[in-house]
């Protein structure tokens, strides 16, 4: 192992230097400000460092990591994200009793966790950083351990994490068992190399490991605890789990079925457009008529991720870069309305109740204008970032005729456009009502990084509606090189 | 310079999107510096253009900017790219020049309104959607100008929503122009397919070498985009929606009437004149329309009072000019009249929001009088425009450009004499209803004190405007009046000029005197009626006939009312009729459907966790089987 190959792991030894700088600075003194400042540090150095690294790359880093500009541009996805969530989280817990200070420390934890994800070419490296963001995500979620409903999320997390792991351990063991390997790219060679293998195991194998990428990702059939997560998780948590747990996971998914090779599978491509389309339609139904608009959020997410499996079932380059593009979009949206839910809640609730929202406009009129492009966004309405990115995926599965899936996803997101509309026009009723209102206490003031992170994800969010031929031409010469 | 193009619509949307996102918290002061002032500076950018583009034009008398593509799929890539050549270049400094007036006039005529910075945003966003409608390089950036105009037409009419009848005065503009936007759709839709781009130069370019002349397709396409042109630009048959635009502020009016909006049908026949040439059928009903509407809203000026309504009904008659000029192939002659017309029907609306106010919010022209002692700034500027519009020879804009027209009516291949004597019966008309406003109007005894006089914010771009209605047609003169050909040699790179009929019945001279003779007819006719004789004008409306007439053109030859009968009544009385046919119970069904789903779902979201992880389990038993047993 060369000097080099070390060199390129900079962005992942700057996060983990970071979340043990952090940790030492709450134990001498403890200071939100400080915390909060060191941590964007550590993020942005380890954002900066991701263009030292990359005319090093692609490089093999032991046989668990491969940095390349695939791994770069989720790692920069990553962090970004990470970044906007943690100006977030001050304006959050400024507003919260307790000791915030450690609550960087985890998701710094979870970002690297993340970036190991994305970098994964191993089996072991997979699970390794799964958990090192799972665990993470554990404590994040119950952060706020005095409450009752963080708590529950915490445990229920916890233990259906655990559970969906298992899975993901045995059905490695049994490829492993079957083919001897854990690396990916070997995979694929031994399964032409050895046309002996059994294909019963190898194929319970991938079916075991589906589940494990399933839950993480929340795809029906192992959705069923995405919405009491989200709904206990304080909002800013929420979003990184809604983001970034789930964009890493994704990435991960693509490279390890297209390097593997067992996307091609017959039984695993039905399974996943099993998969897809549940997700798709019970996602979309069971938002519905939801009155709580984080359970909204989560039951949207099921959707929108089975909008990404259709890019992911049709294969080939065009659907690497649709899904990218789909993740950055949703990164933006998704980050942005739970940023609007953040802004609103106060100390003693989160502000997620649909009733919350009403008249919204008339006394927040920017939240409430943020708030509906994010939603628009969801809805995959013109001139944002959601409709070329929805564009982007009916093209993928128009050009490989996957039509079964494209029929499905434009119908269920009719359904989609149901539910947005509903939160939206919520937020625009009830001028009269207001002073009736019984939410007139859930405004607290627009903090000043929370107010630039909504700004800026805004501009993206219209920019990349607009003009998104930036955003696909770095896609292109990053991930679309890269599988 | 000429890479400075992309400025001239993005300053006035600029402007636009801070007065809407900060407006409402902005002081007056501020709002009038940016609203006007980005106008402003898109005017001042457009004079250099056109500066460089007389002293060093393009290669090609052409300038494309691409911006940037806006998406590129199955060989359908729009590209935002703007279009610059003589048509566009002189339309868009027109418009940034009467507009900015117009703005400027604005501040102090708005003072006071509740609704100062929406204003000042709805306007900016229409000289923005007017400008990307003259620059846009294909069809499909031209539709977004040209749906933006009708969107702030409707939030403009509609400005003061607290009155119901404005609301509906809106609603209509919006719903009218929409059924030649269908039509306009439609014809986009058949020109890509067949065509296979919008950009309009190829479309041009490939309509010729494909179409033969006369052909259907050419024909169809004509009509379809002919159907659009006349919704925007409100002639027959879809005129109706004008007169009642009234209702906006009057800055409104003149921005809609002058510079924007009535003109984009013109703007865009001229702009894809080659395919009318392809389609001779098209341009006689384009010529036909012209001249009927002419005839039509000229009548019908002739019998209001509102001063306003007066000057809606003229606006249409003199869009049927423009209309008349395209429809026999004098393009520039069109062009030419829309400039002349931007300044003095601008001026008069000005003029006449100067009037109404001066006189507590009057508009019966019949109720003011006397008031050009009071007003005098006011008084010549709006007898300068008044007599533009109804051409005064030799010194006004007015009489270059309509004489042009008319001559090329009958000298033109495309021309006929029967065009040739409704356009003149048509200055007849014009120079009537005009004199007759203004001498009611202005003269005789006053009848109301005057209450609000205009300062010089209202004052200024009076007297500029009025400037330009005369000077502005010294750039293009008959041959016996200087001979000077410098507007149609400008627009000659991108309009090619009239093609003369080979033996024409007269001669420009002849030509040009029957339109003086009608307009004196006019003068003295009106100046009989209602300055010398007002009982004569009584004793004339008197009899049931003429009283019947002027009921008939008072109410725009009962269109409106054939319309209620025709469309509105039978619609509303279906929907009444049909209100539960079975297609709702379709949709009841779909959502019926979706509620016990969503029940049905819902009863897996239990929060048990047991349940939860029971899950995770049998999903992963099912997959394991499908994998293993499919």
């Amino acid at each position: 192992m060369s000097a080099t190959g070390w060199f390129t792991l900079l962005p992942l030894f700057i996060l983990g230097g970071a979340s043990i700088a952090v940790m030492i600075a709450v134990a001498i003194r403890r200071s939100h400000a400080l915390a909060v400042g060191l941590t964007l540090i550590g993020l942005a150095l380890a954002f900066a460092s991701l263009w030292v690294v990359a005319p090093e790359t692609p490089r093999q880093v032991t046989a668990l990591l491969i940095v390349d500009s695939y791994a770069l541009f989720y790692m920069g996805l990553v962090i970004a994200s990470t970044f906007a969530i943690v100006l977030l989280s001050h304006a959050y817990f400024e507003r919260h009793e307790g000791n915030p200070e450690e609550l960087y420390v985890l998701l710094l934890v979870a970002a690297l966790g993340s970036a190991v994800l994305v970098a994964s070419s191993n089996f072991i490296s997979f699970f390794l950083g799964l958990e090192i963001l799972s665990i993470a995500l554990y404590a994040l979620n119950a952060y706020l351990h005095t409450r009752r409903f963080p708590l529950e999320a915490g445990i229920k997390y916890l233990i259906l994490a655990a559970s969906s792991a298992a899975f993901l351990l045995f059905g490695m063991a049994l490829i492993y068992a079957e083919l001897g390997t854990m690396d990916f790219a070997r995979i694929r060679e031994m399964l032409t190399a050895s046309p002996g293998a059994s294909q019963v195991i190898l194929l319970a194998g991938s079916a075991l490991i589906i589940t494990g990428f399933g839950f993480k990702l929340a795809l029906v059939p192992f959705h069923l605890w995405t919405p009491d997560i989200y709904q206990g998780a304080p909002a800013p948590v929420a979003a990184f789990v809604a983001t970034v747990s789930k964009g890493a996971m994704f990435a991960l998914l693509l490279r390890y079925f297209y390097w593997s090779g067992s996307h091609h599978f017959g039984a695993v491509f039905l399974v996943f457009t099993v998969i897809a389309i549940a997700s798709m339609v019970a996602g979309n139904i069971l938002a519905m008529m939801q009155s709580n608009v984080k359970r909204v959020l989560a039951y949207s997410s099921i959707a929108h991720m089975g909008y990404v499996l259709v890019a992911f079932q049709a294969g080939g380059r065009l659907a690497v870069e649709a899904v990218t593009f789909y993740l950055v979009a949703y990164f933006i949206t998704t980050i942005g309305a739970f940023g609007v839910v953040t802004m609103l809640s106060n100390s003693e609730r989160e502000a997620d109740e649909i009733a919350d929202y009403r008249g919204l406009f008339w006394r927040r009129p920017v939240l409430a204008s943020v708030f509906t492009a994010m939603l628009l966004s969801l809805a995959g309405i013109p001139v944002t970032a959601g409709f070329v990115a929805k564009f982007y995926v009916i093209d993928a599965g128009a050009s490989s005729a996957i039509w079964l899936l494209v029929f499905v996803l434009i119908v269920s997101s009719v359904f989609g456009l149901y539910y947005y509309l509903r939160i939206v026009v919520a937020m625009y009723s009830g001028l009269h009502e207001e002073a009736a209102a019984p939410s007139s206490s859930l405004l607290p003031a627009l903090s000043a990084g929370g107010g630039f992170v909504l700004a800026v994800l805004t501009i993206l969010l219209v920019w990349v509606g607009v003009y998104p031929a930036t955003l696909l031409q770095i896609i292109h010469s990053t991930v679309g090189r890269a599988l | 310079m000429y890479h400075l193009l992309w400025l001239i619509p993005a300053l006035p949307f600029a402007g636009a999107f801070v007065l809407i996102v900060f407006g409402p918290r902005m002081a007056d002061a501020a709002v009038k510096i940016i609203g006007p002032g980005t106008i402003a500076l898109s005017a001042i950018l457009s004079i250099l253009m056109m500066g460089q583009f007389l002293t060093a034009p393009p290669p090609d008398h052409v300038y494309v900017e691409n911006l940037w593509s806006w998406m590129n799929v199955a060989g359908f890539h729009p590209h935002v790219s703007l279009y610059l050549d003589a048509l566009s270049m002189l339309m868009t400094l027109v418009v940034c020049f009467v507009a900015f007036l117009i703005h400027w006039y604005s501040t102090e005529f708005m003072e006071g309104d509740e609704g100062y910075s929406r204003f000042f945003a709805y306007m900016n966003l229409f000289v923005a959607s007017m400008l990307i409608l003259l620059l846009g390089a294909n069809l499909l950036l031209l539709f977004l100008g040209w749906e933006g105009v009708g969107l702030c037409s409707y939030l403009l009419i509609g400005f003061w929503y607290t009155d119901p009848v404005n609301g509906r005065a809106a609603r209509k503009a919006f719903i009218v122009t929409r059924v030649g936007d269908t039509a306009f759709i439609i014809g986009l839709f058949l020109l890509f397919t067949h065509l296979g781009t919008l950009n309009i130069q190829e479309l041009m370019r490939r309509a010729v070498q494909e179409w033969p002349v006369g052909s259907l397709l050419p024909v169809a396409a004509g009509f379809l985009l002919l159907g659009g042109a006349v919704g925007k630009s409100a002639q027959l048959p879809l005129q109706t929606w004008l007169p009642d635009a009234m209702a906006g502020p009057t800055p409104t009016s003149a921005l809609i009437h002058a510079a924007t909006m009535v003109t984009a049908g013109v703007y865009l026949i001229a702009r894809t004149h080659v395919l009318f040439t392809l389609a001779p059928a098209a341009m006689l009903a384009v010529a036909i329309v012209g001249a009927a509407t002419l005839i039509l809203a000229g009548f019908s000026a002739l019998t209001q009072e509102d001063i306003k309504r007066i000057l809606a009904y003229s606006t249409i008659s003199q869009i049927g000019y423009m209309f008349l000029a395209l429809g026999v192939g004098a393009w520039s002659a069109a062009i030419f009249h829309f400039m002349s017309h931007a300044f003095f029907k601008a001026l008069l609306f000005l003029g006449a929001g100067i009037v109404i106010n001066a006189c507590h919010h009057e508009h019966s022209i019949f109720r003011m009088g006397g008031l050009r002692k009071q007003l005098p700034v006011t008084f010549w500027t709006f007898l300068i425009a008044g007599c533009a519009l109804a051409g005064l020879p030799v010194i006004t804009a007015g009489f270059y450009s309509k004489g042009l027209i008319i001559f090329d009516t009958e000298a033109s291949a495309h021309g006929s004499m029967t065009l040739w004597v409704l356009a003149v019966v048509g200055v007849l008309l014009t120079s009537l209803y005009t004199f007759r406003m203004i001498f009611v109007a202005f003269f005789g005894d006053a009848k109301t004190a005057v209450g609000h006089k205009p300062r010089s914010a209202m004052k200024i771009p009076c007297i500029v405007l009025a400037v330009l209605s005369i000077c502005g047609g010294f750039v293009e003169t008959p041959r016996f009046l200087g001979d000077s050909h410098f507007f149609t040699g400008f627009l000659h790179s991108a309009l090619p000029g009239v093609v003369l009929g080979t033996n024409p019945a007269m001669a420009e001279l002849a030509s040009e005197l029957w339109v003086t003779l009608a307009f004196v007819v006019g003068l003295v006719v009106a100046y009989f009626l209602y300055i010398r004789n007002r009982s004569a004008v009584e004793a004339l409306a008197r009899p049931a006939v003429s009283r019947a007439l002027h009921s008939f053109w008072h109410s725009d030859w009962a269109m409106d009312w054939l319309y209620d009968c025709v469309f509105v009544r039978p619609v509303m009385w279906f929907a009444r009729v049909d209100k539960s046919d079975f297609v709702d119970s379709f949709y009841d069904g779909v959502a019926y459907l979706s509620e016990s789903f969503y029940r049905g779902l819902r009863t897996t979201e239990n929060g048990r966790i047991r349940w939860y992880a029971a899950g995770i389990v049998a999903g992963s038993l099912i997959f394991v089987a499908i994998v293993l047993f499919l």
